[in-house]
């Protein structure tokens, strides 16, 4: 088997435009599916709308493309049917943070064990451009000509409020550490969220005084650093993953799980979530690595 | 034979456990919360029933077209506010043609509107609440018995037809108390026909309209007809087996009374003076048997919580104008019933001197 077994390569060209970061993405995907024994009879994909969301299309194991920003819910349900199943949500900045931003809230809290690539091009892509949720403040765009207002949301501060999960920063140019941060959120026993920096040439990159894609990659390779190993927090602009406890298998009652995760923190077992104490959930960070 | 009292929300929960439901997702609202908490209930002994309360209604309706797909049988509950937000993922489960059954407990709207007084406002909604065209089942039933029943139906036609299927209830219905023998309903179960996700095939549910390879169809006009006329018409042939109403009555009576849910049990003196026909199958309308039976009254009068919506629907098929009684404000009484008669001119003698 060869990781190019995942992906349905008679459908290419794809519908992404030239320089797109989001085949960056589908490739490092399709090479941990391979790596990790990952098929049509054990994975499903889920995804959402906007130009990441036909990345389900183009890969070879049955795929639900969900409504605009509905991707967690369904996956969720997935996961709880059938939680011998890989259940992979594929989704853009757009419809995960702002649109499906409620779900986002709820499926961090609840953390089921599903893995979430988001693509995150600081913009709406699919739909000419617009400004977004993550658009980094001052940046011109079709609908914030004078400079997007607002800061955009933090992903790291929403993803870490529960002390079980799992998060990553990388970017499309970052190939080995994309590689090693998609793996391991589908080895996760838990909620997964892996935050994908990728351009957006057409619809975002040229407004912004990129000539091409070749200079947002080179921008990431200089920009973005890897974060201090033991690192509990990313900085802005840095690489790495942070993980919170490893959480109980997922489809026991809520009451043997949260028995078993208090046991967990009173253990010696977990020297890592010593700190957490009682109730202090962020305080469970310990085993960030780079 | 085990009679029991039993309430017409938790015959909903029951219906669908019979039919063989593994997962309920929903969000507490009045008056279906009942189906939520029993579902919450019988879950905690019956782990075989997945159990979710979600975040919203658009994360109801979504988690149990995923739950669906995964193989589960799969169903939500909720009222006019919650079924409102989850009409875009009702067309979705149109669009991909997957089982699923949504139970609407009316209240009276629009909006949060009259918490929590019983109305039948939502009867257009069944039909056309998703944007687009789709063909809708739905069915309305008039007991705690047949809250039972005809949750089974329901999902037994979701099976057949591979569609979201409504089953309409209302405040009143789904609060009352009946002494009901189970036992006694003999619904046969459908198994699943959809094959579950991860079986070993590569398909694709998209909302989006695409070709069976799964490249967008989005400009393709004859492709869209196809696969809507193919959906529409699997729909239809299904639902003509499922084709519930009832006739009855005073059937020698110039006028037929069209009444349906709780409205037709709270009509029921109008019973010596009225022909009857009430459908229990809302959607498709019942037109068949509509043309056949309403050509043999000289008047038709349509009683029901809304301001006309199935009045103009019959209108419609009929080809003839009809009375209409609506009960509006919650106010879904027998008082109401003969002031609406009144007012049109159509109350009987004997029930206007028994009037209290």
């Amino acid at each position: 088997m060869s990781y190019k077994d995942k992906i349905k390569s008679d459908l290419f060209p794809t519908i992404w435009c030239p320089g797109c970061g989001i085949g960056l993405i589908m490739t490092q995907l399709a090479m941990v599916m391979d790596d990790l024994g990952l098929d049509k009879t054990n994975t499903v994909l889920v995804t959402g709308i906007g130009c990441t969301g036909r990345m389900g299309a183009y890969m070879q194991f049955d795929s639900v493309y969900t409504l605009h920003g509905r991707t967690l819910p369904v996956a969720e349900a997935i996961a709880t049917v059938r939680p011998e199943l890989n259940v992979i949500v594929v989704s853009g900045d757009g419809d995960m943070t702002s649109i499906g931003g409620n779900h986002l809230l709820h499926a961090i809290r609840r953390n089921p064990r599903i893995t979430v690539l988001c693509n995150n091009n600081e913009i709406y892509g699919l739909t000419g451009g617009q400004t977004g949720p993550t658009t980094p403040v001052g940046t011109k765009t079709v609908s914030s000509p004078a400079g997007a207002t607002y800061s955009p949301v933090n992903l790291q501060g929403l993803v870490n409020t529960n002390g079980n999960a799992f998060y990553a920063k990388t970017t499309v140019y970052h190939q080995g550490p994309m590689r090693k941060a998609i793996k391991e959120a589908i080895e996760w026993p838990g909620f997964a969220f892996v935050d994908i920096t990728s351009q957006c040439i057409e619809n975002n990159g040229r407004r912004i005084g990129f000539p091409s894609a070749n200079e947002m990659l080179n921008y990431y390779k200089k920009e973005y650093r890897t974060a201090p190993p033991g690192s509990t927090q990313l900085a802005n602009h840095q690489l790495g993953i942070v993980k919170g406890r490893a959480a109980e298998p997922k489809g026991e009652p809520v009451r043997a799980a949260a028995a078993a995760a208090v046991g967990a923190a009173a253990g010696a077992a977990a020297p890592a979530a010593a700190g957490a104490g009682a109730g202090a959930a962020p305080a469970g960070k310990g085993s960030g690595e780079a | 034979m085990a009679k029991r009292l039993l309430q017409g929300n938790e015959a909903v929960l029951l219906g669908a456990v019979k039919a063989g439901a593994t997962y309920f997702a929903g969000y507490p609202i009045s008056p279906s919360s009942e189906v939520l908490m029993a579902a919450s209930v019988y879950a905690a002994s019956h782990p075989e029933l997945r159990f979710l309360q979600a975040e919203d209604e658009i994360a109801s309706a979504n988690a149990i077209i995923g739950a669906s797909l995964a193989g589960a049988k799969s169903f939500t509950a909720t009222s006019g506010p919650g079924f409102s937000l989850m009409q875009e993922a009702i067309g979705y489960a149109h669009k991909l043609g997957v089982p699923t059954v949504f139970v609407d407990v009316q209240r009276v709207g629009p909006a949060t509107g009259m918490p929590t007084m019983p109305g039948q406002g939502d009867i257009l909604q069944t039909r056309y609440g998703s944007s687009g065209d789709y063909t809708s089942i739905v069915f309305y039933p008039s007991t705690v018995a047949e809250c039972y029943e005809y949750t089974i139906h329901a999902f037994n036609c979701a099976e057949e037809s591979r569609s979201p299927v409504v089953l309409l209830s209302d405040a009143f219905l789904g609060h009352l108390n009946e002494v009901v023998d189970l036992e006694a309903i003999d619904v046969p179960v459908l198994e699943r026909t959809l094959e579950p996700l991860a079986s070993g095939n590569t398909r694709l549910f998209s909302g989006v309209a695409t070709y069976p390879d799964g490249e967008p169809a989005t400009a393709d006009a004859d492709e869209f007809i196809r696969q809507y006329e193919e959906a529409k018409a699997r729909r239809l042939e299904v639902s003509e087996r499922y084709a519930f109403h009832e006739y009855g009555w005073n059937k020698d009576s110039d006028t037929l009374v069209i009444a349906f849910g709780i409205t037709r049990r709270i009509a029921q003196p109008l019973a010596p003076h009225f022909a009857l026909f009430r459908p229990i199958r809302i959607w498709p309308v019942l037109q068949d048997q509509l043309r056949e039976i309403a050509p043999r009254y000289k008047r038709i009068v349509v009683i029901e919580g809304s301001d006309g919506q199935y009045a103009s629907v019959v209108e419609r098929v009929l080809y003839r104008d009809v009375y209409r009684v609506p009960l509006l404000g919650g106010r879904m009484s027998l008082e109401a019933v003969r002031e609406g008669l009144d007012r049109i001119g159509l109350l009987p003698r004997e029930l206007a001197e028994t009037a209290v």
